[in-house]
């Protein structure tokens, strides 16, 4: 989503949201994460307003008051966290390990496929179709990208082939990149 | 692998939230994926000088690994090789160009260029040049500022004062630019 992504260009407007609009997304996020809910008056605090940033390709960022990017959508898709934002609380999205060999792979944007999932140094959460999940890997304590799952995990066990979960966000791509929005 | 537990979501209780996470200045990754960049050794080179304490712990993971990086490199793996593309930062000179251009007859504006060499935002530079020099000051390109009226001598003792990267020797006068 964010391989082609560039700050300079991509970005076509910033708009500060009515208050109105904002409860509705921070009770979006809040149902999409139950394990946020303590935090999230940290995350985005309700007497902070937060910005949202369009960007080409119909995708949508969450900017806080100090300009770091929070969480984004792709169309009216569900909101995913950044990176940046997950690894600060590692725990509100369920978590699917892939073994070392797709490292390399994720890292350069690919989407993850089942035998990454399913081998031995292999490691997956049970989750239904198209959830977003956290990408971790074998050996290592941060996500390295963010997916939504194409297949529910029963079913990645038993095609083993193909994507398995689709890579939306990952380290040093466009998203990570970008720099605070003023 | 005891790993179980590893991937249960909800929050831990003997964790802290939010996890400080350690990135690494050269390739911004968390530096446990510094080894996946293809400028591993300017990574390495930055993690000794800043946090030598980590970089004790990836020698001695180095050692270890090597036998089986050594396996993986002979085995010819399917799908290419993966290879993440480094985004070539720009690495010209880095140096301020400063010049004064013609405004009308009897006035003139003075040009400052280079500023974003230094990674120094434009628009930030913008504002504390106008408020500095009590005047009108403007981005008006890509690495270019312009501030009206000649403060063009004052710039040299300015902009080394602001932003403590930049000698004065980096600074070029370009002198009158004509119309």
């Amino acid at each position: 989503m964010f391989k082609k992504f560039d700050e300079k260009e991509s970005i076509s407007g910033v708009l500060q949201l009515k208050s109105s609009v904002q409860k509705s997304i921070r009770s979006k996020i809040l149902e999409s994460y139950p394990f946020l809910d303590t935090y999230l008056e940290v995350v985005l605090p309700k007497k902070d307003a937060f910005k949202i940033v369009k960007c080409h390709d119909h995708i949508e960022i969450i900017v806080n008051s100090a300009g770091e990017q929070q969480f984004f959508r792709h169309r009216e898709g569900q909101w995913m966290p950044t990176l940046r934002l997950l690894h600060k609380y590692p725990f509100f999205l369920p978590m699917q390990q892939v073994d070392k060999g797709a490292i390399r792979f994720v890292l350069s944007g690919a989407n993850i496929m089942c035998p990454g999932l399913t081998s031995p140094g292999a490691q997956m959460t049970e989750v239904p179709k198209d959830t977003i999940v956290a990408i971790m890997a074998e050996g290592k304590d941060h996500a390295l990208a963010i997916g939504k799952t194409t297949l529910s995990t029963e079913d990645i066990a038993k095609v083993n082939k193909g994507i398995g979960v689709e890579n939306c966000h990952y380290l040093n791509d466009g998203l990570w990149q970008m720099k605070p929005i003023k | 692998m005891a790993q179980e537990n590893k991937l249960k979501t909800g929050p831990r209780e003997s964790v802290n939230y939010p996890v400080q996470v350690v990135y690494c200045g050269n390739c911004t990754m968390p530096i446990e994926y510094c080894e996946y960049y293809p400028e591993y050794e300017k990574c390495k080179q930055w993690l000794e000088k800043n946090l030598p304490r980590e970089f004790e712990k990836v020698k001695i993971g180095d050692g270890s690994d090597s036998p089986a990086g050594d396996e993986e490199k002979k085995r010819q793996k399917r799908g290419g090789k993966g290879i993440i593309k480094t985004k070539k930062k720009e690495e010209g000179p880095k140096q301020v160009c400063v010049s004064r251009a013609p405004r009308g007859k009897k006035k003139s504006v003075t040009v400052v260029t280079g500023l974003s060499t230094f990674e120094i935002d434009l628009k930030v530079a913008a504002k504390f040049f106008g408020q500095r020099f009590a005047c009108g000051s403007s981005v008006t390109g890509e690495d270019e500022i312009v501030i009206q009226g000649d403060v063009k001598d004052d710039l040299f003792d300015v902009i080394p004062e602001k932003w403590p990267e930049i000698d004065e020797d980096l600074i070029e006068d370009l002198g009158d630019q004509k119309r």
